[in-house]
């Protein structure tokens, strides 16, 4: 570790390894095997690779949601576990995960009603959330009434309610359809860019990967390992017209190749 | 207001119209072949024996009513603290479970005597042996209700931070609740038959009671009222927990009106 100039990552992992059993197989699966990251507060930061490469086991980890086998995390600092029940960690799963019987403003309102915030102070920073993610006029909704990608921005708009420090993200909008996703993204970059939460964020699209983040950590299968950074130097704020520029076709091709190889390995 | 009473007339329509077709048919046939009113009395016949004496009939009904919600909310509470304990503990669902099922398919005319023995004359014996009988459909919704959360909404709760009580009253409880819907509708029809079954055995008033007199009489359009009595009383119930249903959980599935 260099001390200086930089300034101290918000997330770093520590020789991060994570093996497990699977006991009808008689087997132990490396997951993630001795893994370094630092994470600068402030970045987007996508995770990509084959399925099974331990990417959602990192997120897992960074969460609390997992302890690693060997090595350490620290968000600030502190332990995963620590910044969680500080509130500083928001998490987007895969599936939207909302209460069904909660309206749209109660389910975004959900972590800090389970932090004990008075429910007047609590519904004005969910409206300006569910403001944010652009679903005004949807408040009093169920969730069973909203379609797929609105669904994930309401939950977005909850993992954002406590302010948290870090947001990590698991493919959330793998379930969606291109055009749906495609909206989603532009929409992500935008809030990415007005609150300047930092984002550690799991997908299995290069081209995903390379629009939304300031660097993109390609990991090889199983046992997952981190086998290269690309740095994404595209201007902000990110618009669609981003993904004709010869940059992010260039980008996008390192990223292919990286991937292909790690198959290869 | 006009759309209102074209949504009762479409809800209520098709049953009345069927009674009314059921109970002309009914009469006709008990006219045309000259059944003897012991066999199948008439609905006028069973009307009349109503009529005659109303009062008794209503308040043996109430009695078993009483009886019927007493023992349903008694074994319904202890049932869902059972199924609550079962859903935290798997070893104590294990260890138990094999018995409350045995427990469970005892025939309620068995235990009934029993627990009449155990309970004495009174009110409190009928409203144990309708307890016992609430008891177990709710154990065993209330431990699947609390089971069947979605792992992902865990892991929310989990990443929030939240505590084990608002585990519970904020996403298991609630989630379980249409599975305790089931069981109390279940409960609505058992409630009757185990009050009904525990006049049977031992009692001085009740529709269990007024059925087993009527028998020994064969005044037949007497048992006949009062056994439409109780099915009558069964509906009411019913439609309460569907109504108090409705305005629970009116975010499920299963309230969509659409269907």
């Amino acid at each position: 570790m260099t001390v200086g100039a930089t300034p101290a990552p918000l997330v770093e992992l520590g020789g991060v390894s994570v093996t497990y059993d699977v006991p009808r197989q008689h087997a132990v699966v490396e997951a993630l095997q001795s893994v370094d990251l630092a994470i600068a507060r402030g970045s987007f930061t996508s995770l990509i690779g084959p399925s099974g490469c331990g990417k959602s086991t990192l997120l897992r980890v960074v969460a609390d949601l997992m302890a690693p086998t060997s090595g350490q995390v620290l968000i600030e600092g502190q332990t995963p576990a620590c910044a969680r029940r500080a509130r500083q960690i928001g998490f987007v799963f895969q599936e939207p995960a909302l209460l069904e019987w909660r309206s749209v403003l109660e389910n975004v309102a959900l972590p800090l009603e389970l932090q004990g915030i008075g429910r007047a102070k609590r519904e004005a920073e969910a409206g300006r959330l569910i403001d944010l993610v652009g679903l005004s006029g949807f408040e009093a909704v169920w969730p069973s009434q909203l379609s797929g990608g609105m669904k994930q921005r309401a939950s977005i708009a909850r993992a954002l309610s406590t302010s948290p420090h870090v947001m990590l993200m698991d493919e959330p909008f793998g379930a969606l359809d291109q055009i749906t996703r495609d909206r989603m993204n532009l929409e992500l970059a935008r809030v990415f860019e007005e609150t300047g939460v930092t984002v550690l964020f799991v997908t299995h699209s290069i081209r995903e990967a390379v629009f939304l983040s300031d660097n993109v950590i390609v990991m090889s299968p199983r046992p997952g390992r981190i086998v290269r950074n690309i740095e994404v130097e595209l201007p902000r704020p990110r618009n669609l017209l981003v993904r004709d520029s010869q940059t992010f076709g260039e980008l996008v091709r390192i990223g292919a190749r990286e991937l292909e190889q790690g198959y290869d390995a | 207001m006009a759309q209102r009473f074209g949504t009762l007339a479409r809800m209520a329509g098709p049953p009345v119209v069927a009674a009314i077709v059921m109970v002309s048919l009914w009469e006709g046939v008990c006219h045309l072949f000259s059944i003897a009113p012991y066999i199948v009395p008439a609905p006028s016949r069973i009307w009349a024996a109503f009529i005659s004496k109303p009062g008794s009939l209503l308040f043996n009904g109430g009695v078993t009513f009483l009886e019927a919600i007493t023992g349903f909310v008694i074994g319904s509470v202890l049932g869902a603290c059972l199924g609550t304990a079962f859903a935290y503990s798997r070893l104590l669902a294990r260890g138990l479970m094999p018995y409350i099922i045995a427990a469970n398919t005892i025939p309620v005319v068995a235990i009934a005597p029993i627990i009449i023995l155990w309970f004495g004359h009174g009110m409190q014996s009928k409203v144990a042996v309708t307890a016992f009988l609430s008891f177990f459909p709710l154990a065993l919704n209330m431990m699947k209700g609390l089971q069947s959360y979605d792992r992902v909404v865990m892991d929310v709760f989990h990443v929030s931070a939240a505590s084990e009580w608002q585990r519970f009253f904020k996403m298991r409880l609630p989630n379980a609740l249409p599975y305790v819907f089931v069981g109390l509708k279940l409960n609505v029809t058992f409630s009757v038959i185990g009050a009904i079954v525990a006049e049977f055995v031992q009692a001085d008033k009740g529709l269990g009671f007024v059925i087993m007199t009527t028998y020994r009489t064969l005044n037949m359009p007497r048992l006949w009222a009062a056994m439409l009595l109780s099915a009558l009383i069964g509906i009411l119930f019913f439609a309460l927990i569907a109504w108090i249903e409705k305005r629970t959980i009116p975010w499920h599935s299963s309230m969509r009106d659409d269907k």
